[in-house]
């Protein structure tokens, strides 16, 4: 049917490439992004991808799945080696991590602060991303803790979900043991080798390890010392099941071992994982220390998104998260429906998803409760040794338990981590 | 005139082999340079060094202090030091009597035990330590089977309790490792002459006379080897403790070994690499040293 001359078909040829050539540097390349987590930041990525490839249908993502320790390990060897090859073009990074990894490599995230506009997200979240006037990555999500708790349980000892509101731990430790002679079961369980629990408290209590100038502030430090007392007491209560790592720890209260836990809100997706358990869950407030300054709410993990300077699709990522994670308030409701991920783009919560009433909770609207104890989060400095004093509080929290008094522990813990910040 | 041409002629000879054998070497000393020379001579400098990942300073003998004055180092030198003077004597023990036990002829089905004592080491490194770890958890098969027997009333917190900890690493890597040394005893045994036993039983030499007096002694070789190759392995330890810990070393730095402190320092901690590399000499130095006295304790007397 065709007939057209040779030189007519070279010269459509070359038009056709010449347009698919020009479009190419902007919206035709592969994002690799590295993140952990299939329930929840994995699954969240692919949505924003194909949100994303609706209107850019020439980009494609490339979304690796790693357990969290292995996408840091990678990272920090990447970014030791200096290649950016072999290095993603997006990666996910934990708050407490973020100015670690940008003070001791600089130049090897891509500043953001021209490209996106930061006022939209929360204060805290850019804050933590900020070094040196210069903003990296796009925030992200919202550890926002709670009490997750077992309604059946609580019920069976005899307690209201009225009765867990607002409480203080030493009031969770006695509804803990009335729930073990009651049911049989453990009020909760932790990793003590975990630092987790130990960083819910003190946040809670307004304070970190480190004062706002980045000094250690151990020994002074009355929420560190409420949080490791009462981690102590919990255990010789004997209300907790220990766990062994993180898959004993999400086995405890998936299994039904344990009449509940307080973690970050994240966790969500994997309490909801349990179909079967629909209806038996409720949530409270975080409890808080029994000192003047704490608070009823609290914050574990929360991350965010990285490009990398050296990515070869660095203006497409950049414009990927800008148009998805930096303004798209469906998208923002529809991960908080499906996966509890409360964003931290403070326009994204006014949305109808934060009014809706969760039926495997009771019928709570657990979404308005995380966003309203959001809000009471004590701010405070990460600082960049977060890791460094969870291992002394770990491996001092032992002796603790065995019954040395706290402020030789708190004296033992400062000694370690001077020696391991340096 | 006649030795001059001789002794030409043998230069030229010397010279062709000469630069033929640096030929075939070549290859071999180049990627020996790249991969091996290369990267010590580095990690040397680098040792040096200190600082906050890429931004590093020069600080001569400030790591060697730095090393000196941190309990976190000396914890776990103690501990690596604690599971080779346990383990290795444990394991070697181990695998000799049962090497001799399997070398009996007399024994039936010996190819079926041989065999389900060495598996243990082709199984995956992690692999194994995950399975240990929920196997060795509050509520796993071995407290629940101890508990079942009588032997205790209250369940072990295997990974949680700083001593039962220790014995759990010690326990999962002579699982490990036991079959592999005793592949190496059982290949030494057979090339043993049978007669020599033999000749013994005859004079009346009781058994264990036999395995302490005959077999041990010209065992010794193959006894140095392995003693050696699992000093340096224990010393080296990683895989398991970084498996059953969540690469913690926990609970309380109990089974913190310092290539997992390496680890923790260049890839959990604020990266400090100049530090890191500083330890790993440590642990080069400590190797030298361990094999080194160990020849010396088996060596020759004349």
């Amino acid at each position: 049917m065709d007939r057209l001359p040779l030189k007519t078909w070279t010269l459509r040829a070359a038009w056709v490439g010449a347009s698919l050539m020009a479009a190419a540097p902007a919206f035709a390349g592969e994002i690799t992004i590295w993140c952990w987590d299939p329930n929840f930041n994995v699954a969240i990525m692919r949505e924003a991808g194909e949100r994303y490839t609706k209107a850019h249908p020439g980009t494609t993502f490339n979304i690796v799945d790693f357990a969290k320790a292995d996408v840091e390990q990678k990272l920090q060897t990447g970014l030791a080696s200096g290649t950016g090859n072999a290095l993603p073009d997006i990666v996910l990074i934990e708050d407490y991590g973020a100015q670690k990894y940008l003070q001791s490599f600089p130049g090897a995230f891509a500043p953001m602060t021209k490209k996106i506009d930061y006022s939209g997200f929360a204060p805290y979240k850019v804050q933590l991303m900020t070094l040196e006037g210069e903003t990296y990555g796009v925030p992200f999500d919202s550890g926002v803790t709670g009490l997750f708790y077992r309604r059946d349980y609580l019920e069976q000892a005899g307690f209201k979900p009225a009765d867990l509101e607002n409480i203080t731990w030493d009031r969770y430790i006695e509804i803990g043991k009335a729930v073990e002679a009651k049911t049989g079961k453990k009020m909760t369980t932790e990793d003590l080798n975990d630092g987790g629990m130990t960083r819910i408290i003190m946040q809670s209590g307004g304070k970190w390890y480190f004062n706002d100038d980045g000094e250690l502030d151990v020994t002074g430090n009355a929420a560190l010392k409420g949080a490791l007392d009462t981690q102590a007491k919990m255990v010789k209560a004997g209300i907790v099941k220990p766990a062994t790592g993180w898959n004993d720890f999400v086995k405890g209260f998936t299994s039904g071992d344990v009449a509940s836990v307080v973690t970050g809100v994240w966790i969500t997706g994997t309490i909801k994982a349990q179909a079967a358990q629909a209806g038996k869950w409720g949530v409270a407030p975080t409890p808080r220390l029994d000192m003047a300054g704490a608070t009823n709410a609290s914050n574990l993990g929360g991350s965010s998104w990285y490009v990398l300077a050296k990515s070869k699709e660095k203006d497409e990522a950049i414009n990927f998260l800008g148009a998805i994670y930096g303004k798209d308030i469906d998208f923002y409701q529809k991960i908080l429906a499906d996966r509890g991920a409360v964003g931290s783009l403070t326009a994204a919560r006014s949305g109808a998803v934060y009014q809706q009433s969760d039926a495997f909770f009771g019928g709570e609207q657990v979404w308005q409760r995380f966003a309203d104890w959001l809000a009471k989060v004590p701010p405070v400095n990460y600082g960049i040794f977060t890791n460094e004093l969870d291992n002394a509080v770990t491996a001092n929290l032992q002796a603790l338990i065995a019954g040395k008094p706290v402020d030789a522990v708190l004296k033992d813990i400062e000694e370690q981590a001077k020696t391991q910040i340096q | 005139m006649a030795i001059f041409t001789a002794r030409n002629r043998h230069g030229g000879l010397k010279r062709y082999y000469d630069v033929n054998g640096w030929l075939f070497i070549g290859p071999a000393l180049v990627l020996i340079a790249i991969f091996l020379l290369y990267p010590i001579v580095q990690s040397l400098t680098l040792s040096v060094y200190s600082g906050r990942g890429m931004m590093m300073k020069f600080t001569g003998f400030g790591n060697l202090v730095r090393i000196y004055n941190d309990p976190i180092f000396w914890k776990a030198l103690t501990n690596t030091i604690t599971f080779f003077i346990i383990q290795v004597p444990i394991m070697i023990v181990l695998a000799l009597i049962i090497a001799n036990a399997l070398n009996n002829p007399k024994l039936r089905f010996s190819g079926l035990f041989r065999t389900a004592i060495f598996l243990p080491c082709v199984s995956s490194l992690v692999a194994y330590s995950i399975l240990f770890k929920s196997m060795f958890s509050v509520d796993g098969i071995v407290n629940r089977t101890l508990i079942g027997l009588g032997v205790m009333d209250q369940p072990i917190n295997w990974l949680t309790d700083p001593f039962w900890a220790k014995v759990l690493v010690i326990t999962a890597i002579t699982w490990r490792w036991t079959g592999y040394n005793m592949i190496f005893y059982l290949a030494a045994l057979q090339n043993i002459d049978r007669s020599i036993d033999e000749a013994a039983r005859i004079d009346g030499v009781p058994s264990w006379g036999r395995f302490f007096y005959l077999t041990v002694p010209m065992l010794k070789p193959v006894i140095l080897f392995t003693t050696i190759t699992s000093t340096i392995g224990t010393l080296q330890l990683f895989d398991e403790v970084y498996s059953l810990t969540e690469g913690k070393g926990g609970p309380s730095n109990a089974t913190l070994t310092l290539s997992l402190y390496i680890y923790n320092l260049t890839f959990r901690f604020m990266p400090n690499f100049g530090y890191a590399a500083t330890i790993s000499y440590v642990i080069v130095v400590l190797v030298a040293l361990l094999s080194f006295l160990q020849f010396y304790a088996v060596r020759e007397r004349r």
